[in-house]
């Protein structure tokens, strides 16, 4: 039954799929992390599914700073825009932006260990432990995996 | 003669958007078939029949993603997919595009993951036979397997299971290829399906509407080209990793 369930839920969605598509991760790394990054939604095969799965992941990667710092961003820009008539939405989205920036600023300080990122910060260098290659980003140590389709860092 | 020419074209497309409109308007119009037309579910159960009677096939698709911002913007993204499949225990995909680079291999003992552009793959024992293995790649591992629920023995099952509205909204041409136009609905998305005339019923498109999600984004899949008598080489189902080409884990889901 559960599976059934499951099935309603996203199974027409994978369906017929010669059609895998399916789990394109908003999260994978080059290009479009922007887009991906403040993805909200996932209108693909595995609806409900994939939405959550994405959601989730989110949350935990250090990558919701820069979602934050993306919709800050652009928040921003319609602030300029429409400046003269709403001078406090400006504020309202500086506001955001500090915010988004202090939030990025703790994320790069501390991500939380077995948090996971889609792309890894600027500057990493390789080093290998044990047999097993890392990559080490300012101090801290990721280590690439997949979750489902996604190719994610996990922060050691 | 521009400006006649202009004119004409207005009149024409004036002529044509008012043709669309009423036709939109009739179409809307139309009462929606209560339940499921069981010419639908015939000519669906014949092309799912159909694949399943095939005991290897590739197929070429073109697909887009529609991705919904948080400002209500939608997003296409595009991309390309190739999968092949050997019942009952073989398949292999490839799919490239805005998103993703990715192939996936299943050789009937292991499944494998595999992103060329960042030199990575993951490799995992899998069950022995297709349905089993997409089986666990969806509950263990999260792992959407190209060609999904198509592969499965019971597609139709798959695909009609929670469907509570169906009826055959007309022909169409898809790629070339004359086709009957279905549509479903199901609690969370809404589907079409386009199947190819004739003595070979293949799925030619498919298109999935998230309707519970803001502003409906939709999956579409359009099967380029069918090949039913593939050629398969000894390494169509088997990964052997290239050089500098590092292995790393599945999480666990």
């Amino acid at each position: 039954m559960k599976r059934i369930q499951v099935l309603k839920a996203f199974g027409v969605a994978m369906t017929l799929p010669l059609l895998y598509l399916a789990h394109v991760s908003p999260d994978t790394s080059s290009g479009f992390t922007l887009v991906r990054s403040a993805s909200a939604v996932v209108g693909a095969p595995l609806t409900p599914v994939s939405a959550a799965g994405v959601a989730r992941r989110t949350t935990v990667r250090a990558a919701s700073a820069s979602a934050a710092s993306t919709s800050a961003a652009s928040q921003q820009q319609a602030a300029t825009a429409k400046q003269q008539e709403a001078t406090a939405q400006q504020q309202a989205a500086t506001a955001q932006q500090q915010a988004a920036t202090a939030q990025q600023l703790a994320a790069a300080a501390h991500p939380p260990i077995g948090s996971t990122v889609a792309a890894l910060p600027a500057g990493c260098k390789p080093v290998t432990e044990g047999g097993v290659e890392y990559q080490n980003c300012g101090g801290v140590h990721y280590r690439a995996a997949f979750q489902g389709n996604n190719l994610v860092y996990v922060v050691q | 003669m521009p400006s006649t020419y202009r004119a004409r074209l207005a009149a024409l497309l004036a002529k044509c958007c008012t043709l669309i409109a009423v036709a939109g308007i009739s179409m809307a119009a139309q009462a929606q078939p209560a339940g499921i037309s069981p010419d639908a579910q015939r000519l669906l159960k014949a092309s799912t029949d159909f694949l399943a009677s095939q005991k290897q096939f590739s197929a070429d698709t073109r697909n887009t993603l529609e991705i919904v911002m948080k400002s209500g913007q939608k997003i296409e993204f595009n991309h390309l997919a190739k999968v092949s499949a050997q019942r009952p225990n073989k398949l292999r995909a490839e799919r490239t595009g805005d998103l993703v680079d990715q192939v996936f291999v299943y050789d009937g003992k292991s499944l494998t993951l595999h992103n060329p552009a960042d030199k990575f793959y993951a490799q995992v024992a899998a069950p022995g036979t297709l349905d089993a293995m997409l089986e666990f790649a969806r509950t263990k591992l999260d792992i959407v397997a190209p060609a999904g629920d198509l592969l499965y023995t019971n597609a139709y099952d798959i695909l009609m299971d929670g469907v509570t509205e169906g009826f055959v909204v007309g022909k169409a041409v898809i790629e070339g290829a004359l086709c009957d136009h279905l549509a479903f609905r199901a609690p969370h998305v809404d589907l079409q399906v386009w199947i190819q005339q004739g003595a070979q019923p293949l799925p030619r498109k498919l298109v999935i509407t998230t309707r519970d999600m803001d502003n409906a984004p939709q999956f579409a899949v359009t099967v380029t080209k069918w090949n039913l008598k593939p050629k398969f080489g000894a390494q169509t189902f088997a990964f052997t990793a290239p050089a500098g080409t590092k292995k790393v884990d599945f999480l666990p889901r």
